[in-house]
């Protein structure tokens, strides 16, 4: 057993360093992206109108805007790792970094959280039901719904709730995190007011999703049932449940989890329609903003954010995944 | 019987008549499928009106016929929208901008991820390391910001929108692309067109990829889906052409006016409806496919 | 000596698109305590057929049309699947082949034979796993490895696994299919000649279904030449292969080199198995038999006992004895 803690260990290793790879890559891919926009070249760092002189020159001075392009990547890496991203032009003066890891990151986390994991139990829930009950009214009725939701598309999902439960019945609130104006006497007035914010979008954003995992689990749980270990399970006289969950599940929850890591960009993809759709505080609404005001210093933040967090999510994801699965050590060794 | 000569002519006109036999038989496999048979009908619909607009739709959709926000009713099927132009109109519009960003950008994509996966897959050391780690950090950026990013950077108008839909949908083909690349290449006839010299151009183009051309046509497909939805997705965030009728500028519209907020349905439902619908089409469509494919992929392994 | 298990007129039928796949036609067997039985014959004959028919554990597509499988006094084919769930793996248990996915792949060897003890006994925990340490001793497997998981394990160490988990609840019977086809040559000796010790140590009752004649001949007392659904020889071991009666198994067995005699040409029986959706009239053998007369093309064989014990289904199994014994 001493040799699973070394063939793991190693696992996280190459995987960590496979994602600082991507990381690396995703910056330079930043780097580029910004710097070869047509015009001006520093228009993404400070060459804005809306940036007074004294604040451009300071940025010039800092990002070397003012040397060759290779030199400015270099000063553009140093910068990165002490945390300075530039300035917005939105919000003149504030560094980028303040703005986008705060509370917009939070909003945005939590509602994605919320989302995967709603979206996951009850599409392993449905997934592994309807796999049993294959055919059957219920089974059908689950691929339908998934295959709807799948070709909606996720804002207009978001407009119909609002539409039928602010307008016609009131239990959402239309837009925001929290009621605007009101000051809640307490932690817990406040959390449960967010929450009642949050109700709609979660929704939404979780519902898109769980047509994908319920027909991936399906599938997976189906394709389980035609491996020989689930012959002997049955031949052994285990009970239903037992071969259902212990037996089949387990091998099944596998490539899901695989798929979850993979699926946090999709989440990301869809929380940015989401938190526009209900005015959410969040990334994904600061994205929409930010393109529309052209405020390109917020716009490399959060694109280096995001290539941060989903790398480390699906570092983690595999992790998880090798955690559970005896057989990727022996892929490491 | 009179012995043939083995021209190239002949060759041609026996592969033709070999492919369209083939064809033929996929299309009696394909039409025992309720649910591609319905899908196809959709798409074909849809392309119908798409083709037919100038003589379908009652009014121009760019023009101001009406009220605003007037009701369905005699004059306007589907209303009006906030500054009165006719909706149903701006819907059959519409098809053409969905169909053609859809199919566009799917091309593009699968073709750019074909070449990539082929490349990568064919050539393996270096260049294919580069490449797959090229082809990781596009999976790992999510797709809608990086579209809003990009767009914000080239500016909006439809072909943008094709192009940033290419340039970030492209992965999936790519990879699967690389992996039928490297099993193919094993296979016993490429070694021996390598042994009598081929060039590894010729090789790639003659013998790997007419194999994987059915997958790469069901990737694209689906791609089609994709594409749509992220059509209809960036176009409601403003990153389209504000003068082209598009299904995502009309809810784009009727969220900016707060249609959700003031119920008014016939505004919210009927271009989500048609977004779904034509996606649904696509989707069935392609359902099958697979399964015909697949066994055809079977039988030639080795 | 008591029947452990008696096969009567089993008759098995899958349903598919193409129509009613007649798999098991008519069989007839009978398992002595503490007697291994071969049941053997080429792929597709039905013999994994009835021993799926004999577990319960048909595909959704099968099913049993009629006749008794008699275990310990009760016939199986009137329980429903909660009895036989109970009866599984308790009083009769089944080793597959032990493929890579035979065991469970994230879930210990140790685990997935405790499970069925702790499910099928009232035992506790450390008694179970106790017990599968002895099971473990008994097919000399380290016992320290009961944590290990299944792809740990060589080919010929998971056969062993599987062996000692169909021992687990000591069944009364366990049936073995091609337990040693997907094992190498020198392992496949091992492990028979471990199972043999099994046997003999446990008195275990066994049928052992396999297509290699020669493991038959090592291992077992009695044997069932299926061919095509049907049982066309059935009799001890020791005549069956010494003077077959019936064509088909004379034909199986000339089809084996012998390493030590003369040279010979082998024979190898033309033509391939019919399709049992619509198997040929008479005897089924009959395509293919060189001895095959009118009668054999219209009426099915009876079984006729050419000598006490020793069965066939042939029309001519006199007239061809001697010349089968001349032709070997």
């Amino acid at each position: 057993m001493g040799c699973f803690d070394m063939g793991f260990k190693e696992y996280v290793g190459k995987r960590t360093l496979h994602g600082v790879v991507t990381i690396f890559l995703a910056v330079t891919l930043n780097f580029i992206l910004f710097r070869i926009m047509p015009g001006d070249p520093t228009r993404a760092v400070s060459g804005d109108p809306r940036v007074d002189t004294a604040t451009r020159l300071a940025l010039i001075a800092k990002f070397g805007l003012d040397r060759p392009l290779f030199e400015q990547y270099f000063i553009y890496l140093y910068n990165l790792l002490r945390g300075e991203l530039g300035i917005s032009f939105v919000q003149i003066g504030r560094p980028v970094i303040d703005i986008i890891l705060g509370r917009k990151m939070v909003n945005t986390i939590i509602l994605m959280g919320s989302s995967m994991f709603i979206a996951f139990i009850l599409g392993i829930v449905a997934g592994v039901f309807a796999a049993w009950r294959r055919g059957t009214k219920i089974d059908i009725f689950f691929i339908v719904f998934s295959l709807a939701t799948y070709s909606m598309p996720v804002f207009w999902f978001g407009m119909l709730l609002l539409l039928f439960f602010s307008y016609y019945i009131n239990i959402f609130p239309i837009a925001g995190t929290i009621t605007p104006g009101v000051v809640h006497a307490n932690f817990f007035e406040y959390a449960k007011d967010y929450l009642h914010h949050l109700m709609a979008p979660m929704i939404t954003l979780g519902v898109s999703f769980f047509g994908g995992y319920f027909l991936f689990m399906r599938d997976t749980i189906l394709d389980v049932f035609t491996e020989d270990y689930m012959l002997t399970a049955r031949a052994k006289g285990l009970s239903n449940r037992n071969i259902l969950f212990k037996h089949a599940m387990r091998n099944a929850l596998l490539p899901m989890v695989s798929l979850m890591g993979v699926h946090i960009t999709f989440l990301i993809s869809g929380a940015t329609m989401t938190e526009t759709v209900f005015s959410w505080d969040g990334l994904g609404r600061l994205i929409y903003d930010s393109v529309r005001n052209n405020d390109y210093p917020v716009l490399q933040g959060i694109f280096l954010l995001m290539a941060v967090l989903v790398v480390v999510a699906s570092i983690l994801a595999d992790v998880v995944n090798a955690f559970l699965d005896p057989r990727i050590k022996e892929a490491v060794d | 019987m009179a012995q043939e000569r083995l021209t190239k002519g002949s060759l041609r006109r026996e592969r033709f008549s070999t492919s369209v036999r083939r064809l033929r038989g996929f299309w009696a496999l394909y039409k025992q499928s309720h649910i591609a048979m319905f899908g196809l009908f959709l798409v074909l619909a849809f392309i119908a009106v798409a083709l037919a607009a100038p003589w379908v739709a009652p009014y121009d959709p760019r023009a101001l016929v009406g009220k605003p926000f007037e009701r369905p009713g005699e004059d306007h099927i589907l209303g009006t929208d906030q500054v009165g132009r006719d909706i149903y109109s701006q819907l059959i519009w519409g098809s053409r901008i969905s169909l053609m960003v859809g199919l566009f950008a799917s091309v593009f994509s699968v073709a750019i991820g074909t070449a990539i996966g082929l490349v990568s897959g064919y050539l393996r050391g270096p260049i294919d390391t580069v490449l797959m780690r090229i082809t990781d950090l596009f999976i790992t950026l999510p797709s809608i910001p990086l579209m809003l990013i990009l767009a914000a950077i080239i500016g909006r108008s439809v072909w943008n929108i094709i192009l940033v839909i290419a340039v970030t949908g492209w992965t999936g083909t790519a990879r699967m692309v690389r992996a039928q690349t490297l099993s193919i290449k094993e296979r016993p006839y490429v070694e021996a067109a390598r042994s009598v010299g081929a060039r590894d151009s010729q090789i790639m183009f003659r013998h790997i990829l007419p194999n994987i051309i059915p997958l790469i046509f069901a990737n694209a497909i689906v791609g089609i889906v994709n594409a749509i939805l992220a059509e209809s997705g960036l176009s409601f965030l403003g990153l389209g052409d504000p003068t082209k009728p598009s299904w995502g500028l009309i809810l784009r519209h009727a969220n900016e006016v707060g249609a959700m907020a003031t119920g008014r349905l016939w505004f919210i439902i009927p271009p989500g409806v048609c977004i779904m619908l034509i996606a649904i089409g696509f989707a069935f469509s392609s359902y099958s496919l697979d399964q015909i494919m697949n066994p055809r992929l079977r039988e030639r392994r080795g | 000596m008591m029947p452990v298990l008696e096969v009567h007129d089993l008759v098995t039928n899958y349903i598919t698109r193409q129509g009613n796949v007649d798999a098991v036609s008519h069989v007839n067997f009978t398992v002595e305590e503490g007697q291994t039985f071969g049941l053997a014959g080429e792929s597709g004959c039905g013999k994994t057929t009835a021993a799926m028919s004999i577990m319960g554990l048909l595909p959704s597509n099968g099913r049993v049309m009629g006749g008794q499988i008699i275990l310990d006094g009760e016939d199986l084919l009137k329980k429903d699947e909660r009895e036989l769930r109970k009866i599984r793996w308790k009083k009769i248990s089944i080793v597959f082949q032990g493929a890579m996915n035979a065991l469970n792949p994230v879930l210990n060897v140790g685990e997935q034979i405790a499970e069925v003890i702790l499910e099928k006994e009232e035992i506790t925990k450390n008694d179970a796993t106790d017990r599968v340490r002895e099971l473990f001793d008994l097919v000399e497997i380290e016992p320290s490895r009961i944590v290990d998981y299944p792809h740990e394990f060589s080919g010929g160490m998971r056969q062993r696994v599987m062996i000692a988990m169909a021992l687990a609840c000591y069944p009364k019977l366990v049936i073995a299919d091609e337990p040693i086809t997907a094992l190498d040559v020198i392992v496949q000796n091992q492990i028979l000649d471990l199972m043999k010790d099994l046997q003999r140590k446990l008195n275990l009752s066994q049928i052992l279904i396999t297509h290699d004649l020669s493991v038959i001949a090592e291992t077992c007392d009695k044997v069932g030449i299926m061919y095509a659904g049907k049982l066309v020889e059935y009799a001890d071991a020791g005549p069956v292969f010494k003077t077959p009666i019936h064509p088909y198994t004379s034909a199986l067995i000339g089809a084996y080199p012998s390493i030590v005699g003369e040279k010979k040409t082998l024979n190898f029986i033309p033509g391939s198995p019919p399709n049992l959706i619509n198997p040929p009239r008479g005897c089924r053998f009959h395509p293919r038999c060189p001895y095959a007369k009118d009668i054999c093309s219209q009426e099915e064989p009876g079984y006729v006992e050419e000598e006490p014990g020793h069965y066939a289904a042939c029309h001519f199994v006199t007239e061809l004895r001697e010349r089968l014994r001349l032709e070997d």
